[in-house]
């Protein structure tokens, strides 16, 4: 039987908590990490948005460790634009990448969904959403997962997997192993059919029966017993790994980009890739220019309506301005994120670099970085309500709210 | 009588611990720095306190709301729109300033930790009769800050020299002022700096008297100073109520522990050393010139020195934290690390060494 048009799909997208990704500070002192704007704007709107595109969708749920008050506003706001409810879910405590959506099985089910998409909110990748769940119908199984090649080098990082290249069947599933398994890894995009509610209960009830056969090593034999509680289930470990090679689930490759939002310094290299993606699926989302009425435009940016950009200025590629953000004349933004009211004074240079809310950059100031999006200092922050004077250099560095830069710096962190 | 304690902005050279708690609420000596001059104005009369604040408002009002109670003292806030610098803020809470009465009020820093001899302080303003007085204390190197050029023996002032590059003079300005009513007609409902404006205008009319503070001085808006401020605070506590200070064989110098704190056997603790309420210090730990924040646990065979420890973070086994090493709020130092000189900001684990000073976010 082909898919009914009542059957619903129900997307569930997980946006962690403010203390546990402390990877993303200084940004994340400010606004939680899912609120943070790529490309013009918040970081959860992309997956919400290309959730937008599943047919029959009846809900999206947001589900995170944040207080409800810091989503309310977003979630009436794209509910209403998107024509989709949408509605964030405090978890009360920790229950694991699987445990949180089992822990809210019953309003994930009340809409009698056909199909559950678990996304993470990090993740910047084209969400080919229709085209797994339509290669996940012609399975069967309990789910299918987004998988993507990477690098054999970098593959470590992450969830490496072994797929059959004519079934698509997941063979074997290892988390960040230490010796190469496969250059094939997990991208955090899945799809479930409402059986996994029933695996995840079987690792609950498993858990509290057997003892863990694992083999460890003397010096963890020696640690107090930490008994795992009942309930924390995660996805990679507890699910997809035992469930490899059991015909219960399979694999969809895509051959677009994937990155993962970790740090600051990848808002900008996600920001240049969904940038790049208006271009191809909405042109018209994107600025232009050519120095008569308005500012010369280079490649891919973004402005928001808001924003004054002055005609002798030069933007981009790869930029992205907020709203009421005010660009003076003879600015050159390369590479750069330039976040709300911000003012940005007469022939200042920004580049590969990410300027707080409400900051100003003096007269022929200089904020600059290498660009290596994963270095420490690879990209220069400046938090909320820096002032950085007039001439002044900020090369390679951290910036935390509220400061004045009167001198130049280079390679440090402000407190 | 009135006082405003000048609170002004973010304390941005405290963090990381002022990402935690806007900086009148750190713990100095186990206790809101705010609350040890909030205390000494009580002791000399005066019933109402302004804190002229321009940060986090709600914060502070739900705190000041239980001083108010158990200090029977009244507490308001005067919140700054835009920065006025250090005269501006008397401008904006005149209104809670002049009761009619015609008493002279106390302006504050609240960044400076001190000994408050303020009883002595209204004796010498009555004495003079003149419009306002200061305090200034000596240091050895005047040309880091202003300084104040006065008559040694009256104590009248002739003018303040910021950053002489000359010697005019060892005394600066403490940032402890007794001023009649009558000053804040001179001050401007705008950003105005009190040292180059309005006590400029003060001195030339030969209004404005310096008293000398006795007992040490310190400005502790930063780590190191707010870690030298402790000794020399506990030392001024040796001498005043030595009672306070705790005593006994695993003691050295002058220790302050609170009474919910618990300490192990064969720990030795001080000299110059803070344990705040709740902590755990397990057995066998040393702690020398350093402060322990509140509910933090230092575990076994740890040893700490030169270094903050904030809230209810732990130290693990036989860790070692020192050289300024400053620990945010809810900060977990694994087993047998070593830190030197880290700045570790709030909800941070530390699983490997910090071989030099850095900031770890």
């Amino acid at each position: 039987m082909g898919s009914s048009t009542e059957e619903k799909v129900v997307a569930v997208i997980l946006v962690g908590g403010p203390t546990k990704g402390t990877r993303f500070r200084p940004l994340s002192l400010n606004i939680p990490k899912p609120l943070f704007p790529i490309a013009g704007q918040p970081m959860v709107h992309h997956p919400i948005s290309a959730c937008k595109r599943i047919p029959n969708l009846a809900q999206v749920y947001l589900v995170g460790f944040y207080e409800e008050r810091e989503f309310a506003l977003y979630v009436s706001a794209i509910s209403n634009e998107l024509k989709v409810p949408v509605r964030y879910l405090k978890e009360d405590k920790p229950h694991g990448s699987a445990g949180g959506l089992y822990h809210f099985r019953n309003l994930i089910m009340e809409d009698n969904p056909s199909h559950i998409f678990l996304l993470n909110c990090d993740v910047c990748c084209s969400f080919p959403l229709p085209e797994m769940l339509e290669s996940h119908r012609k399975h069967g199984g309990i789910g299918t997962l987004l998988v993507i090649k990477v690098s054999p080098e970098s593959a470590n990082q992450f969830g490496e997997l072994v797929a059959d290249p004519v079934t698509n069947e997941l063979l074997h599933y290892t988390e960040k192993p230490e010796t190469f398994v496969s250059d094939r890894i997990n991208c955090g995009v899945y799809v479930f059919t409402p059986e996994i509610f029933t695996a995840i209960r079987d690792v609950s009830t498993q858990r509290n029966d057997t003892v863990t056969l694992r083999r460890v090593s003397s010096y963890e034999a020696l640690q107090p017993a930490t008994r795992i509680p009942a309930d924390f289930v995660r996805l990679d470990q507890d699910i997809l790994s035992p469930l490899a090679g059991k015909k219960q689930l399979y694999t969809y490759e895509t051959m677009d980009f994937w990155e993962q939002i970790k740090s600051p310094g990848m808002s900008l290299r996600c920001s240049e890739l969904y940038l790049s993606q208006f271009r191809l699926t909405s042109p018209q989302v994107l600025a232009s220019g050519d120095g008569t009425k308005s500012a010369i435009v280079i490649g891919d940016v973004y402005i928001h309506p808001s924003a004054k950009v002055h005609p002798t200025a030069k933007i981009g590629p790869n930029v992205s301005i907020s709203a009421n953000a005010r660009v003076g004349p003879g600015v050159r933004l390369i590479s750069c994120i330039i976040l709300d009211d911000v003012e940005i004074m007469e022939n200042a240079v920004v580049t590969n670099a990410i300027v707080g809310w409400k900051s100003s950059i003096g007269r022929w100031s200089r904020v600059q970085a290498e660009g290596v999006y994963n270095a420490k200092l690879g990209v220069t922050i400046l938090g909320e309500s820096v002032a950085v004077e007039d001439e002044v250099v900020v090369t390679s560095s951290i910036v935390l709210p509220n400061k004045t830069l009167n001198v130049s710096v280079q390679d440090e962190i402000i407190l | 009588m009135k006082a405003l304690i000048l609170v002004g902005g973010f304390g941005t050279r405290l963090r990381p611990l002022t990402l935690s708690f806007p900086k009148p609420l750190v713990d100095f000596a186990n206790k809101p720095m705010i609350l040890h001059q909030i205390e000494a104005l009580k002791a000399v009369g005066v019933d109402e306190v302004v804190l002229a604040i321009n940060y986090q408002p709600e914060v502070m009002l739900n705190f000041l709301k239980d001083f108010e109670a158990k200090l029977e003292i009244k507490i308001t806030c005067s919140q700054e729109t835009e920065p006025m610098g250090t005269a501006g803020p008397l401008a904006l809470a005149r209104d809670k300033l002049v009761d009619g009465s015609g008493e002279p009020f106390f302006v504050l820093n609240s960044d400076v930790i001190s000994e408050y001899p303020l009883r002595e302080m209204i004796e010498f303003h009555k004495g003079h009769g003149g419009e306002a007085s200061i305090m200034v204390t000596k240091v050895d190197e005047p040309s880091k800050y202003g300084v104040v050029v006065m008559d040694e023996a009256t104590g009248k002032v002739e003018k303040f020299v910021e950053k002489p590059k000359l010697f005019v003079g060892n005394k600066i300005n403490a940032g402890i002022y007794l001023l009649n009513p009558s000053v804040l007609d001179k001050i401007e409902l705008r950003p105005t700096s009190i040292e180059k404006e309005t006590f400029p205008k003060i001195a030339a009319a030969q209004g404005l008297y310096a008293m000398v503070l006795p007992g040490f001085w310190m400005d502790i808006g930063q780590p190191r100073d707010y870690i030298t401020g402790l000794r020399l605070y506990l030392d001024s506590l040796r001498k005043k109520s030595p009672a306070k200070l705790t005593t006994g064989a695993h003691i050295v110098g002058n220790v302050l522990v609170d009474e919910t704190a618990k300490i192990g056997e064969g720990c030795l603790i001080g000299p110059d050393v803070a344990i705040g309420p709740g902590c755990v210090v397990e057995s066998g730990v040393r702690l020398s010139r350093c402060t322990v924040m509140r509910g933090v646990r230092i575990k076994k065979h740890a040893c700490v020195s030169s270094s903050i420890i904030g809230w209810h973070s732990t130290v693990g086994q036989w860790a070692r934290i020192e050289n300024m090493t400053i620990l945010g709020e809810d900060v977990h130092v694994g087993d047998e690390i070593y830190t030197n000189g880290g700045v570790v900001l709030p909800h941070k684990e530390i699983k490997s060494n910090i071989l030099k000073p850095e900031i770890v976010m």
